[in-house]
């Protein structure tokens, strides 16, 4: 059974390997660009502030207990005030990153950008081995593998005798679109633009909302309770200089 | 920061490279790192690598950084020749590019050309208004026309987009204490010691300011931070030390016939008078007498 399927060499040099080297040329391609379209993202002043402001309540928070008390609440009225605080946020004017989008027509298109420029030749070279490669087995991995591999291995073929070694040239393709990423990032570099993965997560962190975290800075900030440490230090210099002297 | 380690490094590269031994790109690329202002070694070294054609494209693209390095260094030392040298040569490299526009603005700076820096720096800032180099040598530029209370403006300015950037406090905070601005400069302090509360210098500056300030509550939160940094340093500094003892002496004078007893921590004073006498004793006895004359005062009063 194993045996009964002979490939012929013509196929290892017209199918098996074009497609190979086909994926890692558009995976180039795409790479370079995607450079040539993406843009120099300016980011809004508001982000950036909003950003440093975080940094300092943070800061804030860690070491209140190094400033006096009355330092400490006269951050802390500046911080998170009902009226101007800089980390209240007016209730209802946070907005939404769905909305944002839309109003700010350069995210949307920065996006679009982002998804033509993977989708596009994906699918092109799908369409391209669908129509010239579909139905060939491709390739036959050197071990038995169990029916529930069928349908990574044999998309394309419905054939149920065919052993589950064999790959179909489509399985071929989508093996190649995945597994072709270690060798990117070998060719072009650690940061490369073909990562889909690291793309997804950027999407799905792209609604981070920023008055959200503003929000919460201001919550832990009200509910920091300020001891001044500094009178323990003066005992912990007496004992450092108590040290001193006697040796 | 500074590591001690990354200093060492730094420091046994420099020897290594001043007696000859090679390594230069190294130094100079270690330099760059931790961004040190040690800008007479960089031009001479850096300019031993630009004028060997062979040791200049070994480096490949890392060339125009060493340029822009070179540039930089030139400028602090003067040089302004050479400046202009690096800066042609990166001007025919990238044209029409930010970085090099920056470098042409600081050169104009350097040149002392205030007007027409100012007008480069507005024009760079016009397309990028994050640039905090950009920000930062506007108050550079203000600070070298005499101009304090223009820098502050801008550095006021800068901080309210970049506020966690601490260094800009800092430089804030000296320029207060320079203009005798104790109680801005005391909040410049507290926002550093918020920001890195193990660093024992700001401590003692801010010791330093609020004792200046003077007033009983200042004193005591001034000897607090005296503490503190003797706590830091291990009883090292010698200024904490003369601190506690001026601060408790102040505070002595204050509260004098008040009959108020001064329950935190009497002994601080005489450890801390112990430790400077033993300090200067080890390290300079000739100035013993001077000491103690000084420390007798001090009590008396």
């Amino acid at each position: 059974m194993a045996d009964d399927l002979v490939l012929d060499t013509a196929i290892r040099d017209w199918v098996l390997i074009p497609l190979s080297v086909v994926m890692v040329l558009i995976g180039v391609l795409r790479y370079f660009v995607s450079k040539l379209m993406r843009s120099d993202q300016v980011p809004d002043v508001k982000i950036i502030k909003e950003g440093q402001l975080v940094i300092r309540a943070r800061n804030l928070r860690a070491a209140a207990n190094f400033i006096p008390a009355k330092s400490f609440r006269a951050r802390r009225y500046y911080y998170s005030n009902e009226e101007n605080g800089l980390l209240h946020v007016p209730k209802g004017q946070g907005q939404n990153p769905q909305a944002q989008m839309f109003s700010d027509p350069n995210m949307a298109m920065d996006m679009m950008k982002k998804n033509l420029s993977m989708i596009i030749p994906q699918t092109l070279t799908f369409a391209w081995v669908n129509f010239f490669f579909s139905g060939f087995v491709a390739a036959k991995i050197p071990f038995p593998l169990t029916q529930r591999f069928r349908a990574m291995l044999q998309n394309g073929i419905d054939l149920s005798t065919v052993d589950v070694s064999y790959v179909s040239s489509r399985s071929w393709y989508f093996l190649n679109l995945f597994g072709l990423r270690g060798l990117f990032s070998l060719i072009l570099g650690e940061e490369n633009a073909t990562d889909d993965t690291q793309r997804m997560m950027q999407m799905s962190g792209f609604g981070m909302d920023p008055s959200k975290s503003l929000g919460a800075e201001k919550d832990n900030l009200d509910i920091v309770q300020h001891e001044w440490a500094l009178p323990k230090f003066e005992q912990r210099a007496e004992t450092v200089l108590k040290k001193l002297v006697s040796r | 920061m500074v590591s001690k380690t990354e200093e060492e490094e730094v420091n046994r590269l420099e020897s290594q490279v001043d007696n000859g031994g090679g390594g230069a790109w190294e130094y100079l690329s270690l330099v760059r790192k931790l961004k040190l202002r040690r800008s007479d070694k960089v031009l001479k070294h850096g300019c031993s690598i630009l004028n060997d054609s062979k040791k200049r494209s070994a480096l490949g693209s890392e060339e125009w950084t060493l340029y822009e390095q070179v540039a930089i260094a030139a400028m602090d030392c003067q040089r302004l020749d050479l400046a202009k040298d690096c800066i042609k040569v990166l001007q025919k490299k990238f044209p029409g590019s930010k970085r090099v526009g920056r470098l042409e603005a600081m050169l104009l700076e350097a040149k002392e050309l205030w007007a027409e820096a100012e007008k480069a720096y507005s024009s760079l800032l016009e397309e990028n208004q994050f640039d905090q180099v950009i920000h930062k040598r506007r108050v550079a530029m203000a600070k070298a026309q005499g101009n304090i209370s223009g820098a502050i403006e801008w550095l006021n300015k800068y901080l309210e987009i970049f506020m966690a950037d601490h260094d800009a406090w800092r430089e804030l905070g000296e320029i207060y204490i320079s203009l005798q601005m104790y109680k801005q400069a005391s909040y410049c302090y507290e926002e550093l010691i918020l920001a890195q509360p193990t660093i024992p210098l700001y401590h003692l500056t801010y010791a330093d300011v609020l004792y200046t300030l003077g007033g009983l509550e200042n004193l005591h939160a001034a000897k607090k931070y005296y503490a503190a940094t003797i706590d830091l340093t291990g009883g090292k500094n010698m200024r904490a030390l003369f601190g506690i003892c001026l601060c408790v002496s102040g505070i002595g004078q204050l509260t004098k016939g008040r009959n108020k007893e001064d329950k935190e921590s009497p002994e601080l004073q005489t450890l801390s008078a112990l430790v400077l006498e033993k300090g200067y004793k080890q390290q300079s006895p000739t100035k013993l007498p001077l000491l103690t004359s000084a420390l007798k005062s001090l009590k008396l009063s």
